[in-house]
């Protein structure tokens, strides 16, 4: 920005659309951040918790005596210390420490708070645990079978209406979901082509950079500060002071900075409560890190998913009906996570238009690991199936895949039938750009042509499209965010924001958001955005809900604050407020631009007059979504998002090795807000699907995860890196700040779909089964792998 | 972690390292601890008495030429390896395999002694050098004087984590006869990823080649087995052989019989079988055609 001399003329450009560096980027480069890692509170103690050595089991007895006598040791704690224990979770299923039943891997035993890790490692070592062995449920498929062995059994003398907890099941079906429009049965009747294939989803974890941590303070009054990594601070409050007993007034979370989310710090889990009773015991401050392997064994993972999917069209490519069965392994208990087929629905009724849509999912209990939310949250599995089927469907009918998905892709206005409205749709846009970009038609006829072509590596492109909530989620009673804010005397502004940062890039765009509003630099910025005593509400980081949600917030803020501004410049230079404007630091003249006072120089003013005034402004939004009805419709997010990702693969058929070579997206992102925040999020997102596709794989055997480290547990590796080419649609959505929408899940969705389908082009085998590992294709490839099928399955 | 470490020794000449090993016995070797360290946290490895670091030893270092043969110091990195003018032009088998190892970071600290020693069915310089007819040199000292021995390196594994070194031994260098003119030498490994990966399988190749056939075949396998291993019956089936389509595929055949890996978290038998049918058929088609 400038003043130009002689016109006073400012010259500033838009923030919007730009190349902005994250504002963390420079402390975390230089590995100045300090996580939780790195906080350390006087007289704070260590913690490590015992978990369990058996899947399954009753215990017998827990012989903590050796641990307590070891110097160092302050408190080792077991359920029979914690009468007062109450059950946690989405379910209320179970309690932080087991003390009759240990369920899974992961089951918390016993805790020990100690001087040091190392003598808290070496207490845990010294405690005896007998157990009895139950019988082990290890597959989603065995748990509902007649006669299953029963993870919560239903147990004698609860209260009517308690907690799992206390009355256990009479199942092992946690949860179930129904739903329904049209009338499939009849529009399968009509239909000239109806296909049914199984699909199933394997198990992956998030691998944050930042393992797990808290560290838990009492005061001298009995106040409660939890330094977390949670992604929704102030859902916990209230839910740690239910789990405590205590009042929420009095417990205040302070987010250090997050290394990495994903949705893997959306529930209370039990090593946070834990860590909260040691300190209550030890009365002293007690820090609970995980190691890595414990962040494998005991983080959530994403929901593994066993899928048949019927699908019928007409001969002119007209889609009639979708009728989907899932199992879903919850693990032990019930996570938020349970609740992906909210996600999955919407997908299956609404990316194309179907006219009869039945989906039904059972979440069921195993002796598996906890499955949890993870970016996308159901959308990867739903996508998975659905965009296979419409590859086959188009082979069915003769149609080429991208004309079949053009013919059912939804519009603008459309309403589906689940009830979304789309009022902003840029789908089409975004198969076309893609589908150009790539040369998608011609390479497909192509590469198909030579299949059977001499040589071992073979060439395949598959596409696959996607549709996510972009203006948050109303899963809670408020979806909303609130924002203070306060201009200083020298016209910098500190923006006090509920919205976390996991690393996404949201304390940046929404600074630029401000600024854009105020005429500011981003340098004018400081967020504060991390403690629930000077934070206002915010629900949370989740659903990709931030930029839009926390963005319309700060936007409303700013609105404010100018408003204010400028009322009274308008009062000071005897004009209409209309024709004035804040720009490059400076308030103006509309029409011209021409600077009448700097605005740091005019707050100054304001404040140091005998009628002094502070520009602080408030704000809260609310986006206009709807709850969902009992059968699961309703207009639950204020926008929607879309994409389109074109995979290209070279397929190794004598080894089974499937490189990754080119990656074409097109997203609907609204508006494109901070370009090179957003480029970034599309291309982790995109390296996300394609570890979910290709290499990661965390396995799990008889209840047992078989390889808890990254030796054996694939990350993507740099040289594996697709190269990439994205377009962003702008489609302006009215109600999205700046027009934008949000995108954090988006680009992970598409890639398996889309890798699945490439891999089908190039050696003309289809795979329903994930991850594409070497040796799993190369099975495939030589006719070594049995199909797939999963009868649907209800409960009676 | 580190329990048991009573005494922490960095011998500065292979002398006094010798010395102390004579003495001590219950000593544990460190050079890189990129094996080391990793089995100790995992409690697969236990410390003994005393730690030795072998870092500060001059004599163990670098790659030297003695006539016909090359020297590698048992603390050569990978990544000196990797760089090394001599490895370079006269070893390009093993350069190859240094450059499939591990990352940078693993490859500034990994040495071959290291790797040698671990003796892990799939450490990845080991089926080189057994292609190359490479010969371990173990020094110790029994009495005033140094005394080494040497054992040809396909000798020397005995099962996984376990060699011939006697407890007072140090493995000094590693020897390997520079190649006639003429020789070829191919290695391939198989990780489910390019870079970062352990070798599901590998498979070296060398030979000296003449009109069209290849002469002192030798070919050997990695992580199909207890111990990296040359497959005499391969080797047997290709020896002297007209490199064409019959003999490749008869020798790929004998190759997939002759090994006998086993099912494990990486692979199944069964595909480590395939891979090394496979990729020695392309290997050998890779020779035929250069
Ligand atoms: C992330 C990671 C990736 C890896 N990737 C690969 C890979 O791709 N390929 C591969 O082959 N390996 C790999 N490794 C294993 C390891 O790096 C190598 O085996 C390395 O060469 C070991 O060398 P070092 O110097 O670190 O050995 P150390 O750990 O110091 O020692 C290993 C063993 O050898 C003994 N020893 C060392 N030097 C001598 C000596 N001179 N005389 C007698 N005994 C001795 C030690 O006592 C110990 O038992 C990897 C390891 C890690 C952690």
């Amino acid at each position: 920005m400038a003043v130009l001399e002689k016109s006073r003329k400012v010259v500033a450009e838009s923030l919007i659309g730009q190349r902005i560096p994250k504002m963390d980027a420079p402390e975390k480069a230089s590995g100045k951040t300090r996580y939780i890692h790195d906080l350390d509170l006087s007289g704070q103690l260590h913690a490590r918790i015992l978990r369990s050595a058996r899947i399954h089991a009753r215990i017998k007895s827990i012989d903590t005596r050796a641990a307590k006598a070891l110097p160092g040791v302050h408190v080792v704690l077991t359920a029979a210390d914690l009468p007062d224990q109450r059950p946690i979770g989405v379910a209320k299923d179970h309690f932080p420490l087991k003390g009759e039943v240990v369920r899974s891997q992961r089951d918390e035993i016993a805790a020990v708070a100690a001087e040091s890790v190392e003598i808290a490692e070496a207490a845990l070592k010294l405690i005896r645990v007998e157990y009895e062995d139950l019988p082990v449920v290890a597959d989603a498929r065995a748990a509902i079978a007649p006669g299953a062995p029963l993870i919560h059994p239903p147990r004698q003398g609860a209260p009517a209406g308690a907690a799992v907890a206390y009355t256990g099941r009479p199942d092992n079906v946690a949860m179930r979901f129904d739903y329904s429009h049209g009338d499939v049965i009849q529009a399968e009747a009509d239909s000239d082509v109806v296909i049914e294939d199984s699909f199933k989803l394997h198990y992956v974890t998030h691998c944050c950079m930042g393992v797990s941590g808290v560290i838990a303070e009492f005061d001298a009054s009995g106040y409660l500060t939890l330094y977390s990594n949670t992604q929704v601070p102030f859902l916990h409050k209230r839910e740690f002071a239910e789990y405590l007993n205590m009042d929420p007034a009095r417990i205040r979370i302070i987010q250090p900075p997050i290394g990495g989310g994903f949705g893997s710090k959306l529930d209370v889990y039990p090593f946070e409560v834990i860590c909260v009773f040691l300190a209550r015991a030890a009365q002293r401050p007690v820090k609970l890190v995980f190691t890595r392997e414990e962040e494998f064994l005991a983080s959530p993972t994403r929901q593994p998913v066993l899928l048949t999917l019927r699908s019928g069209c007409k001969k002119d490519g007209t889609l009639t009906f979708r009728t989907v069965h899932t199992l879903h392994d919850n693990g032990a208990y019930t996570s938020w996570g349970a609740t992906t087929p909210f996600v999955m629905m919407q997908t299956f009724s609404s990316l194309y238009r179907v006219p009869h849509c039945d989906y039904h999912t059972t979440a069921v209990y195993t002796n598996n690991p906890y499955a949890g939310s993870f970016r996308g949250y159901g959308n990867l599995q739903a996508t998975f199936a659905i965009e296979q089927h419409m590859d086959m469907l188009a082979d069915a009918i003769g149609m080429d895949p991208l004309a079949f998905r053009l013919k059912n892709a939804q519009e603008s206005g459309e309403v589906t039938g689940q009830g979304m409205v789309f009022k902003s749709c840029g789908f089409k846009d975004c198969l076309t750009t893609a589908a150009t970009r790539s040369d998608y038609v011609v390479k497909r006829a192509a590469y198909r042509a030579r299949q059977k072509d001499a040589g071992a590596v073979k060439r395949g492109i598959g596409m696959a499209s996607m549709l996510h909530v972009g203006g948050g989620a109303k899963i809670y009673p408020s979806d909303g965010c609130g924002t203070m804010l306060k201009m200083d005397d020298f016209g910098a502004l500190t923006l006090i924001t509920g919205a976390s940062e996991i690393g996404q890039g949201s304390e940046t765009v929404l600074a630029q958001l401000v600024c854009e509003e105020l005429g500011l630099p981003i340098s004018a910025v400081t967020v504060v955005n991390n403690d629930t005593d000077i934070t206002p509400w915010d629900v949370g980081v989740h659903a990709s809900r931030t930029t839009f949600i926390a963005g319309n917030s700060a936007i409303g803020a700013a609105k404010k604050a100018k408003a204010k501004i400028l009322a009274a410049a308008a009062r000071k230079y005897e004009c209409a407020e209309e024709t004035l404007d804040l720009k490059g630091g400076f308030i103006v003249r509309k029409e011209s631009d021409e600077a009448l006072i700097e605005l740091a120089k005019f707050i100054r003013g304001l404040h140091f007059s005998d009628k002094a005034e502070l520009v602080m402004t408030t704000f809260y939004y609310e986006p206009p979504s709807v709850h969902q009805d009992k059968g699961f419709k309703g207009d639950v997010s204020a926008t929607y998002a879309w994409a389109t990702q074109v995979v290209e693969v070279e397929v190794d058929t004598a080894t089974g090795i499937v490189s990754m070579t080119h990656v074409t997206g097109a997203h609907d992102v609204g508006r494109v807000l901070n370009r090179l925040g957003l480029e970034g999020q599309i291309e982790g997102g995109v390296i996300m699907g394609q570890g979910y596709a290709l290499t990661e794989n965390l396995m799990v055997e008889d209840g047992r995860i078989r390889n808890p480290n990254f030796r054996d547990y694939k990350l993507v590796t740099a040289p594996e890196i697709p190269a990439m080419d994205v377009s962003f649609i702008e489609s302006m959505d009215g109600e999205g700040p700046q027009g934008a929408k949000g995108v954090g899940e988006a680009p992970a969705i598409c890639i398996a779909a889309a890798t699945a389908n490439a891999i089908e082009n190039a050696t003309g085998v289809r795979l329903f089964e994930l991850p594409f590992t070497p040796e799993k294709v190369y099975r495939a490839l030589h006719g070594q792998t049995e199909k797939l099928y999963w009868a649907p399955w209800k409960p009676e | 972690m580190n329990q048991g470490i009573e005494r922490y020794l960095a011998p500065q000449s292979l002398d006094q390292a010798l010395f102390a090993l004579q003495e001590l016995g219950e000593v544990t070797l460190l050079a890189g601890g990129t094996d080391l360290m990793p089995q100790a946290k995992a409690g697969r490895a236990k410390f003994k008495r005393t730690l030795m670091n072998l870092r500060g030893i001059p004599e163990l270092k670098g790659v030297s030429r003695e006539g016909n043969t090359l020297r590698l110091g048992a603390l050569a990195t990978i990544t000196e390896l990797l760089h090394d003018p001599l490895v370079g032009e006269h070893l390009p088998v093993l350069r190859e395999a240094c450059d499939h190892f591990a990352s940078d970071q693993i490859r500034n600290a990994a040495t071959l002694g290291g790797n040698i020693n671990n003796a892990s069915p799939a450490g990845d310089t080991l089926v080189p050098l057994l292609v190359l007819d490479a010969e371990v040199e173990l020094a110790s000292r029994p009495d005033e004087a140094i005394y080494r021995r040497r054992m040809p390196l396909s000798e020397f594994f005995v099962g996984p984590g376990k060699t011939r070194r006697a407890p007072a031994e140090l493995l000094s260098a590693v020897l390997v006869p520079c190649p006639a003119p003429g020789h070829v030498a191919r290695f391939y490994k198989f990780g489910a990823r390019p870079a970062l990966d352990i070798s599901t399988i590998s498979i070296g190749l060398a030979g000296v080649r003449k009109n069209g056939h290849l002469e002192n075949v030798r070919v050997a396998f990695g992580a199909v087995a207890a111990t990296p291993l040359r497959a005499l019956a391969t080797e047997e089936a290709l020896e002297g052989r007209q490199l064409d389509a019959q003999t490749i595929a008869r020798v790929a055949a004998t190759a997939r019989q002759e090994v006998q890996p086993i099912d494990d978290l990486r692979a199944s038998a069964w595909y480590r079988q395939e891979l090394v049918h496979n990729m020695l058929t392309r290997m050998l088609e890779h020779v035929a055609q250069n």
